[in-house]
C-alpha cells in the first residue's frame, strides 16, 4: 500500500506533489451542502435540543463575588424543594480534595470552594426535574462567604500591595513550567508566561536597529477583555447504560472525552459512546480550557447517582465565563527607515490571565531584523482567557498596530510598507523563494497577489489619501485602512477515517468529529470524490455518531490540512480495491461469476463520474454500482441485493491514518501564504461613530476545496472581527467586580447592519502545506480583522485610537472632544 | 369544585361551587343533581391554563404552566426543536416564530397568551416547501446553523408582507437576528432570489 502514498508529503515541510492537472470536484462551486437543508429547515439537532426519557437538569452555583471562599454552605432548603433530585456539594466525599486530570494535562478540582472571578461555577451543583427548579434551588443555597479584595486590571495587579487574585495558590501556580519559574519571595499576581514561549524574545540587535532608523515611533495600545458568545449555550448530556456510558457533547474535542471518562470512572474506553451533534458555533475558547471537561464529569457522576440521564446546562449569563486571550497592554518602540523598511521593533506587553508572543508574526512573516519583545503575565479576578478564534490575536494586534503607525509616520501607503517588509526571520522574499524551491512549492509572491487584487476591488489608488484630508458632503471623515499577515495553519494534528461502498455504489466516509459549520462534511466528500473518480453526490459523510474512527476536530485552522490528506488516502485505497474488484472473478458457493471487466488488469481501468471505464476505450464503461453490487448470491432469493447474510463478495472497506505534523510550530517551516484586508469607513466627528462602508478580503488559501466555505469564513471572520474591533468587551463594575453586560443585549456583537458590503477575493497560489497546496482559513480573517479599523480611523481623522474596542467615546477623546 | 374556606387553624369544607355557573350548594348531593339538570349536555370547563393553538396548520390543546414561554412549549413540550434559544431575552431573533402573521419572539411570549393563535415555525415553512429554504441552502446562508431557523422565519414574514423588498428592506428586517458565524452577506441574496420565485409563481 505504501506505493500509493509515496507522492504525499511524509513530513509537514513538503508540498503535496500529487495534484491533478484538472479538478472535477475539488474547487467546484454549486456543490450542495450536506448540512444545508437540515439547518435551513430546523431539522439539524444540537446538544441543546436533546431530551432523553427521565432526563434531569444540572445547574452550577456561581460566585456572586470576584474573589471569595466558601466557609460553609447550607443546602437543606435547596434539597427540600420539590423536584430537586440531588445536590453535589464541594465537600462531598467522592470529590472533596480530588483532582481530575484534563486532556491538557492539568489537574482540576471538580467543585472548588474558591472563586477567583464573579460568575465562576463552584461549590454546588443542583440536579432537578427542570432547569427552572434547579435555578430556584440554587437561590435557596445559603453560603457563608469569605469575601476578599480583588483586582481587575493587569497593570494594577502587578503593583506592590495589590490584592492577590488567587491567594490560595502556592509559589508555583498551576501551569508552571518549573524550570522557567522562579518563585518570588512574596506571593504576587505575576505568573509564568503561557504557551511555552519565554518571557523575552530577542532577535538580532535591537540597539543596532534603532541606530539605523531614520524615524522612531512610540505608542501604547490596549485591548479589553472580550469573549465568545457561541450561539448555543454550553451544555452536555450523560447517560449510563449499566457500566457503559453515553455522552452527548457540545464540545470541539468529543473524542477526548473517551479518555477522560476512562480516567475518571475507570471504564474501558471501548465501552464509551459519544454523540457529537451539530454545534451552535464553537470558536475555541471553552474547549481549550482545562475546566471544560469538568461539567461533563459532574453530569456523569450525578447520572450514576440518580440513575437518570443528566444534562448539565449553562444559561447565557453562565456562558460569560471565559474570554479571548488578547487582554493586553503593549508599549511599542519602532525604528524605521524613510524607505519603509522597519529596522527595530521593541514591544513590552502585559497580559491578563493568559499570554502569547506578540512578536511571533514579526518573525514568521517579516524580514524585520531586530526584535525585542517582553511578555509579562498577571492573574486578575476575571474569567480565564484562552484562544477564541484565535491564539494568533496578540501577534496580529501587534503587527497591525505597528505597521499602521510606521506607514502613517512615513506618509507611505501601508500596503507598500507591508510589501517592503515581507519575509521571514529577518530575511527577505528571496530567502523564502529558496525555501519554496527546495520543498517543492510554486514560487509566488502571495502578499503581492493579495494586495493587488484587494486594491483593485476597493479602488485603493483612487480613494486613499493623507490622514484627515477628506471630509465628505455628509460631514463625516472618510478613511481607508489596511491590515495584513500570514495565512496560518499550524499543520498539526492527526486523524483516521474509514470508507465503505454500499451495495448501490454509494460511498460512506466513516469517522467521528465535531462540526462547527465550515462545510467540512461536504468538502471531505469532494476530496474523496475527486480521488475516487466519483460524483460528489455519491459520497456521503455523517460525522455525529461514534463510529470509533476519530478524524481531527476543528483546531487552529489545521483541520482541512490534516483531514484532507486522510480523505486522499482512503480514496486512493478504495479506488485500488474497486478496480481490483472490477477485474476479479466472484466465487459464489455454487458457481463463478465473471468480473465487470473480464481479461483486464486494474491498471487498464479508471473511474470518472461514478463510472468505471477502460482507459483505452472510454465508452466501455460500467457504473460503480454495477461493479460493486451484490451478485444474486443466493439461489433462493432472486434479488440483486441478497441481504447481509448472503453477499456475494467482500464489501469494499478501507481506512487510513495521517499525521500532519507536530503540535505547534516546526522550526524552519515557513509561512508562505498571506492575507490582506482593506476597508473604507466614515467617521462621524460629532458622535464618534464609525460606519464601515466596505471591507475587501484577500486570502491566499493555496487552493480552495469548497470556495463557498472559504467565502463564508471571509464574511464571517469580517463580521466577527468588526464586532471585536468596535463594540465587544466585557464590562465590570469597579467597586464590586461584577460583570455588568453578561447578556446579548449589552454585549454587542455585529448585526447585519454593521458593514455596508464585504467583497471577498480568493487567491490560490498553491503554496499551502495541505492537500493540493491548500491552507486553512477558519481563524485567519476573524483574528486579523479584529484590528482592521485602527489604521482606517487615523486615515480618517488624523488621530490615533490605539485601544480597542473602538467605542465612540474613544474617537471623541482622540478628537479632543471628550 | 368544592369551595374551601380557610380559618385560622384549619381548612373546613363548607360549600360546593358549580364549575359552570359558579352557584354555591350546601351538599354534594345538591350540586350533583343541579349539574345533571342544568348542565347535562355541556362539556366540562377547561382547567386553568388550557390553551388551544394551531401550529403549522395542526390543532393542539395544551395545559400550560403560567411561566412557560411559547419557546418552551414549542421546543421542549412539543419537540419542534428548530426554534432555538440563544439569548433568552429578546435580543437575537433565534426564537422567532410567526403568530397570526407577525414575526414574534417566542422566548419573550408566554404560552398562556397564545390561546386561539395560529403559529408557524421553521418546520412548517419547510414542509410547505417555501422557496426560501432551497435558496438558503444554495446560497450557503448557514455555517453552524443555530441561528438559521430564526432568519428563515423572519425572512418568510418579510416576504409575506413584501414580495419586492430592496436590499435595505432586507437588512432592516434581519437587523434583529444575530449570527455569531457572520453569514449575513449571503442572506439578502437568498431572499431576493426567493422573492423573485414567489413573484413569478
Amino acid at each position: 500500500m505504501e506505493c500509493i502514498f509515496e507522492e504525499m508529503p511524509s513530513n509537514p515541510m513538503e508540498h503535496d506533489k500529487y495534484i491533478p492537472k484538472t479538478f472535477h470536484e475539488v474547487g467546484k462551486r454549486g456543490v450542495r451542502r450536506i448540512d444545508g437543508y437540515r439547518k435551513a429547515s430546523g431539522k439539524a439537532v444540537y446538544t441543546r435540543d436533546i431530551r432523553l426519557p427521565g432526563m434531569l437538569y444540572a445547574k452550577f452555583l456561581t460566585s456572586p463575588y470576584p474573589n471569595a471562599r466558601i466557609k460553609g454552605m447550607n443546602t437543606t432548603k435547596a434539597k427540600a424543594l420539590l423536584g430537586v433530585r440531588a445536590i453535589l456539594r464541594y465537600d462531598d466525599p467522592e470529590i472533596m480534595g480530588k483532582k481530575i486530570t484534563s486532556t491538557q494535562g492539568s489537574e482540576e478540582e471538580v467543585l472548588s470552594e474558591y472563586a477567583y472571578f464573579q460568575g465562576q461555577p463552584l461549590g454546588a451543583v443542583v440536579v432537578a426535574d427542570s432547569e427552572e427548579i434547579a435555578a430556584e434551588a440554587l437561590g435557596l443555597i445559603e453560603v457563608d462567604w469569605e469575601v476578599r479584595p480583588f483586582v481587575l486590571d493587569q497593570e494594577e495587579a502587578l503593583k506592590p500591595g495589590a490584592a492577590l487574585a488567587r491567594p490560595q495558590w502556592s509559589a508555583a501556580p498551576k501551569g508552571t513550567i518549573m524550570e522557567d519559574w522562579t518563585p518570588s519571595s512574596e506571593a504576587s499576581n505575576q505568573m509564568p508566561v503561557s504557551f511555552g514561549f519565554g518571557p523575552v524574545l530577542r532577535f538580532g540587535d535591537i540597539e543596532k536597529g534603532f541606530n539605523e532608523a531614520d524615524v522612531i515611533v512610540e505608542f501604547t495600545a490596549r485591548r479589553n477583555y472580550h469573549g465568545c458568545s457561541d450561539a448555543e449555550m454550553l451544555c452536555g448530556v450523560t447517560r449510563w447504560e449499566g457500566e457503559c456510558v453515553e455522552l452527548w457533547l457540545h464540545h470541539q474535542h468529543p473524542y477526548e472525552h473517551k479518555w477522560t471518562m476512562h480516567e475518571w470512572f475507570g471504564i474501558p474506553m471501548n465501552q464509551i459512546k459519544i454523540h457529537s451533534p451539530y454545534n451552535g458555533a464553537m470558536f475555541g475558547g471553552w474547549n481549550w480550557m482545562d475546566y471544560s471537561m469538568v461539567p461533563q464529569y459532574v453530569s456523569a457522576l450525578m447520572a450514576r447517582r440518580t440513575g437518570r440521564p443528566v444534562k448539565w446546562i449553562f444559561n447565557r449569563r453562565d456562558d460569560f465565563t471565559f474570554g479571548q486571550m488578547d487582554v493586553m497592554t503593549s508599549d511599542y518602540r519602532i525604528g524605521a527607515k524613510r524607505d519603509g523598511t522597519i529596522t527595530a521593533v521593541q514591544i513590552k506587553s502585559i497580559y491578563a490571565n493568559c499570554s502569547f508572543e506578540g512578536a511571533s508574526h514579526l518573525l514568521e512573516n517579516t524580514r524585520i531584523p531586530n526584535i525585542l519583545s517582553e511578555t509579562i503575565l498577571a492573574q486578575v479576578n476575571k474569567g480565564p482567557t484562552m484562544a477564541i478564534r484565535c491564539e494568533q490575536s496578540p501577534p496580529c494586534f501587534c503587527l497591525s498596530q505597528l505597521f499602521n503607525h510606521v506607514a502613517a509616520e512615513l506618509g507611505m501607503d501601508p500596503a507598500e510598507v507591508a510589501l517592503m517588509n515581507d519575509g521571514v526571520e529577518g530575511k527577505d522574499m528571496e530567502h523564502l523563494a529558496e525555501f519554496k524551491r527546495a520543498h517543492g512549492f510554486p514560487v509566488k509572491d502571495s502578499l503581492r497577489e493579495c494586495i493587488e487584487a484587494g486594491k483593485k476591488e476597493i479602488g485603493w489608488d483612487q480613494k486613499w489619501h493623507a490622514p484627515g484630508a477628506k471630509k465628505l458632503p455628509n460631514g463625516r471623515m472618510h478613511g481607508m485602512g489596511f491590515v495584513w499577515s500570514q495565512e496560518w495553519d499550524d499543520t498539526r494534528g492527526a486523524g483516521a477515517a474509514g470508507l465503505m461502498f454500499q451495495a448501490d455504489g454509494t460511498v460512506n466516509i466513516i469517522a467521528l468529529r465535531s462540526d462547527i459549520g465550515l462545510n467540512a462534511e461536504t468538502a471531505y466528500c469532494q476530496i474523496v470524490a475527486e480521488e475516487l473518480g466519483m460524483r460528489t453526490e455519491d459520497v456521503f459523510y455523517r460525522q455525529q455518531d461514534d463510529v470509533y474512527l476519530p478524524l481531527m476536530t476543528p483546531d487552529g485552522s489545521c483541520n482541512m490540512s490534516t483531514n484532507g490528506y486522510v480523505m486522499k488516502k482512503i480514496a486512493k485505497l478504495a479506488k485500488q480495491k474497486l478496480l481490483e474488484l472490477a477485474v476479479t472473478t466472484t466465487h459464489l458457493i455454487e458457481r463463478d461469476i465473471p468480473p465487470a471487466f473480464p481479461g483486464l488488469k486494474p491498471a487498464d481501468l479508471d473511474v470518472k463520474d461514478s463510472f468505471v471505464f477502460v482507459k483505452a476505450d472510454p465508452n466501455n464503461r460500467k457504473s460503480v454500482k454495477d461493479v460493486v453490487k451484490d451478485l444474486k448470491g443466493s439461489v433462493i432469493l432472486p434479488r440483486e441485493y441478497a441481504g447481509i447474510q448472503n453477499t456475494s463478495h467482500e464489501p469494499i472497506f478501507v481506512f487510513a491514518w495521517h499525521r500532519q505534523g507536530r503540535f505547534g510550530l516546526e522550526p524552519g517551516r515557513y509561512r508562505l501564504c498571506r492575507q490582506a484586508h482593506f476597508c473604507e469607513i466614515e467617521v462621524d466627528p460629532e458622535t464618534g461613530e464609525i460606519e464601515i462602508t466596505k471591507v475587501v478580503n484577500a486570502n491566499d488559501v493555496g487552493k480552495a476545496i469548497s470556495p463557498e466555505a472559504v467565502e463564508g469564513q471571509q464574511y464571517g471572520g469580517t463580521y466577527m472581527g468588526v464586532g471585536r474591533n468596535l463594540s465587544e468587551e466585557y464590562v465590570w463594575d469597579g467597586p464590586t467586580g461584577v460583570i455588568l453586560n453578561g447578556n446579548l443585549l449589552d454585549y454587542k456583537f455585529a448585526t447585519i447592519q454593521e458593514i455596508g458590503s464585504v467583497e471577498t477575493i480568493i487567491v490560490e497560489t498553491g503554496m499551502g502545506y495541505g492537500p493540493y497546496g491548500s491552507i486553512g482559513i477558519g481563524e485567519d480573517v476573524g483574528t486579523i480583522t479584529s484590528y482592521l479599523l485602527h489604521g482606517a480611523i487615523h486615515n480618517a481623522i488624523g488621530k490615533w485610537v490605539d485601544d480597542g474596542p473602538i467605542t465612540p467615546d474613544k474617537v471623541l477623546k482622540a478628537l479632543g472632544k471628550a | 369544585m368544592p369551595k374551601k374556606e380557610m380559618n385560622a387553624t384549619k381548612t373546613v369544607l363548607t360549600r360546593y361551587s358549580c364549575p359552570y355557573c359558579q352557584n354555591a350548594f350546601d351538599s354534594f348531593e345538591a350540586i350533583k343533581s343541579h349539574i345533571l339538570i342544568a348542565h347535562a349536555t355541556e362539556s366540562l370547563p377547561e382547567p386553568e391554563g388550557t390553551i388551544q393553538v394551531t401550529i403549522n396548520g395542526q390543532k393542539y390543546k395544551f395545559q400550560v404552566e403560567p411561566d412557560w414561554t411559547l419557546y418552551y412549549l414549542i421546543h421542549d413540550v412539543l419537540g419542534l426543536t428548530g426554534t432555538k434559544l440563544m439569548c433568552d431575552r429578546g435580543a437575537c431573533g433565534s426564537c422567532t416564530v410567526i403568530m397570526n402573521g407577525r414575526p414574534i419572539l417566542s422566548c419573550m411570549t408566554l404560552a398562556v397568551e397564545c390561546n386561539g393563535k395560529q403559529i408557524e415555525t421553521v418546520e412548517g415553512i419547510a414542509e410547505a416547501k417555501h422557496p426560501l429554504i432551497e435558496e438558503y441552502v444554495k446560497h450557503h446562508c448557514m455555517q453552524c446553523g443555530y441561528c438559521t431557523p430564526g432568519f428563515v422565519v423572519t425572512a418568510k414574514a418579510l416576504l409575506d408582507r413584501n414580495l419586492n423588498p430592496t436590499e435595505q428592506d432586507i437588512r432592516e428586517a434581519l437587523g434583529g437576528n444575530l449570527c455569531r458565524c457572520g453569514t449575513y452577506p449571503q442572506h439578502p441574496k437568498a431572499i431576493l432570489e426567493a422573492a423573485k420565485i414567489l413573484r413569478e409563481a
